[in-house]
């Protein structure tokens, strides 16, 4: 169990690794929020199983199972209100090659 | 597995600096959105390795209120930017 | 269990943060530098050891932002139309400028690191308070979280004295900021949510509540308390602002259950610790009787911060919407 879990863990911190090379090769906002949208939220989310299935049958992973729940609802959540309200309020999604806006 | 927390410090700094450093307003708050994913992961795995599992708690808090933070810094710099294209446009109101 | 060069650099990302707010010059990038170095200091706390300090720092850091951007927006409001000061976008940036930004900050953080390092305590420290506090504070107060134990037990004054501070503070913003005449015809639009976002606000509303409810109710046996459960129930009634696009409350019965919320509050603690109720009860009952007292504190305490940041809330964002 010690083993598969940190083995998921790795693979979850791999992932992360591919949104990070996202975030860096990328420029446009609109291409940085489709990588890192699912990417990152993925990586997250097979950390938390992977730390969950390392405790077993416990209230330590009842808890990680609600915070698995909040991350779930609340990453790409976040992601879809950011892009939102920029594309409402005029940000030029399409050709966008990292205006500054401020 | 605490070696684990090191490539997640690693991803901090990256997000902080894309929070820093992006160039359009949207992208400071999709870093910090990430950044603040990055810092609930440090704290869960904290807790993991401590088996303290009342440290979960303030994960959850964390990711509540960053959830809030950021949902009013879009809806206002959100309705500033309309505000500024509609005035631009010259369909104010 | 934490590595030690770690804490040691998140302590140095710390001191680059304020560096990095206090040569901001633009206004929203502040907000969301400092909404970063609230996060940031929150993870410090927590890896020093001290999870309830974190838990506040990170409710407050949503608030304070909070906060920040709305008087920003009615600064932004309250400009005059005149003529701007003359920007020029394409301005061009000297070639030591990067050296400025970055090399400077960095300079500073290690000179501080080093510092730090260096005034590091090694050797004995005298802590006699601190075996003290930890332990006798299950037989004098109960409970068995220590912090909750010294904020009602030995600090009780300190608390009350905070308290008493926000409420004055809450009182002077609600009645300074009450005008009828500055209704005005052109009512500002924010803008509106998706249906998505509102249904998942609905949702996360709900789980924000019992949590509220669940860290002041376990205050005294977990991290978490009075403050930072009455946090989050104003936070639910942001949510509420949010969701349904209220606008007005009843700012004053608000008001007035504060008022008594804290008056009673005050009256627990002097007889309860300052008139020394605890010594007249038999030894049996005396940790049900700590228990319960805690519960009631935490509540009380609770209900005045929840009163509190809803009535600042509230009076911040509809201001000129009366």
């Amino acid at each position: 169990m010690e083993l598969t879990s940190n083995i998921i863990i790795i693979i979850g911190t791999v992932f992360m690794l591919f949104g990070a090379i996202g975030i860096l090769k990328f420029r446009s906002f609109s291409l940085r929020v489709l990588i890192i949208s699912k990417i990152d939220t993925v990586g997250a989310v097979t950390v938390v199983i992977g730390v969950a299935l390392r405790h077993g049958i416990s209230f330590f992973t009842l808890r990680v199972l609600l915070l698995l729940g909040i991350l779930l609802v609340v990453n790409p959540m976040v992601t879809h209100i950011i892009t939102r309200t920029a594309h409402v309020s005029g940000y030029n999604l399409e050709e966008d090659r990292g205006q500054d806006d401020t | 597995m605490q070696y684990i927390l090191w490539p997640m410090l690693a991803f901090l700094l990256l997000y902080i600096g894309m929070a820093v450093r992006g160039p359009s307003m949207w992208d400071r708050m999709l870093g910090m959105n990430l950044a603040s994913t990055k810092v609930i992961l440090i704290i869960l795995m904290v807790a993991s390795l401590q088996d303290m599992g009342f440290l979960l708690d303030y994960a959850i808090i964390y990711a509540l209120s960053g959830f809030i933070g950021t949902l009013f810094i879009t809806m206002f710099w959100g309705t500033r930017k309309r505000r500024e294209k509609e005035k631009r446009d010259g369909t104010d109101q | 269990m934490i590595p030690n060069p770690m804490l040691y650099a998140i302590l140095a990302l710390w001191v680059f943060g304020a560096v990095c707010i206090l040569r901001e010059r633009r206004n929203v990038r502040v907000m969301i530098y400092l909404f970063i170095f609230s996060l940031l200091t929150s993870l410090a706390y927590f890896l020093l050891g001290s999870p309830d300090t974190a838990m506040a720092e990170a409710a407050i850091g949503a608030f304070t932002t909070i906060f920040f951007i709305v008087c920003f927006e009615k600064y932004e409001a309250l400009k005059v139309d005149g003529p701007q000061p003359e920007e020029s976008p394409a301005e061009k940036r000297p070639v030591g400028a990067w050296l400025k930004r970055v090399v400077a900050p960095l300079l500073f953080t290690a000179v501080i690191g080093a510092l730090m390092l260096y005034f590091s305590p090694g050797g004995e420290v005298v802590d006699h308070l601190k075996s003290q506090y930890l332990t006798q504070f299950a037989q004098d107060v109960g409970g068995e979280n220590a912090v909750t134990a010294i904020y009602l037990g030995y600090r009780v004054y300190d608390t009350l004295f905070e308290a008493l501070l926000l409420v004055v503070t809450v009182l002077a913003v609600a009645h300074m900021s009450y005008s009828t005449s500055l209704q005005s015809t052109k009512q500002k639009r924010y803008l509106k949510p998706s249906v998505v976002e509102i249904a998942v606000v609905r949702a996360i509303a709900v789980v924000i509540l019992l949590f509220g409810v669940y860290l002041i109710v376990n205050g005294h046996i977990t991290a978490g308390g009075g403050f930072q459960g009455g946090l989050f129930i104003a936070a639910f009634f942001v949510c509420r602002f949010l969701i349904h696009n209220i606008h007005d409350l009843p700012v004053y019965k608000l008001l007035r259950l504060e008022e008594v919320v804290f008056a009673s509050s005050v009256l627990i603690a002097v007889f309860v610790i300052f008139l020394g109720m605890t010594y007249h009860l038999p030894a049996e009952h005396l940790p049900m009787f700590q228990g319960v007292y805690m519960v009631i504190m935490n509540f009380m305490i609770g209900m005045k911060v929840a009163c509190g940041f809803t009535i600042l809330f509230y009076r911040y964002v509809t201001i000129e919407r009366r």
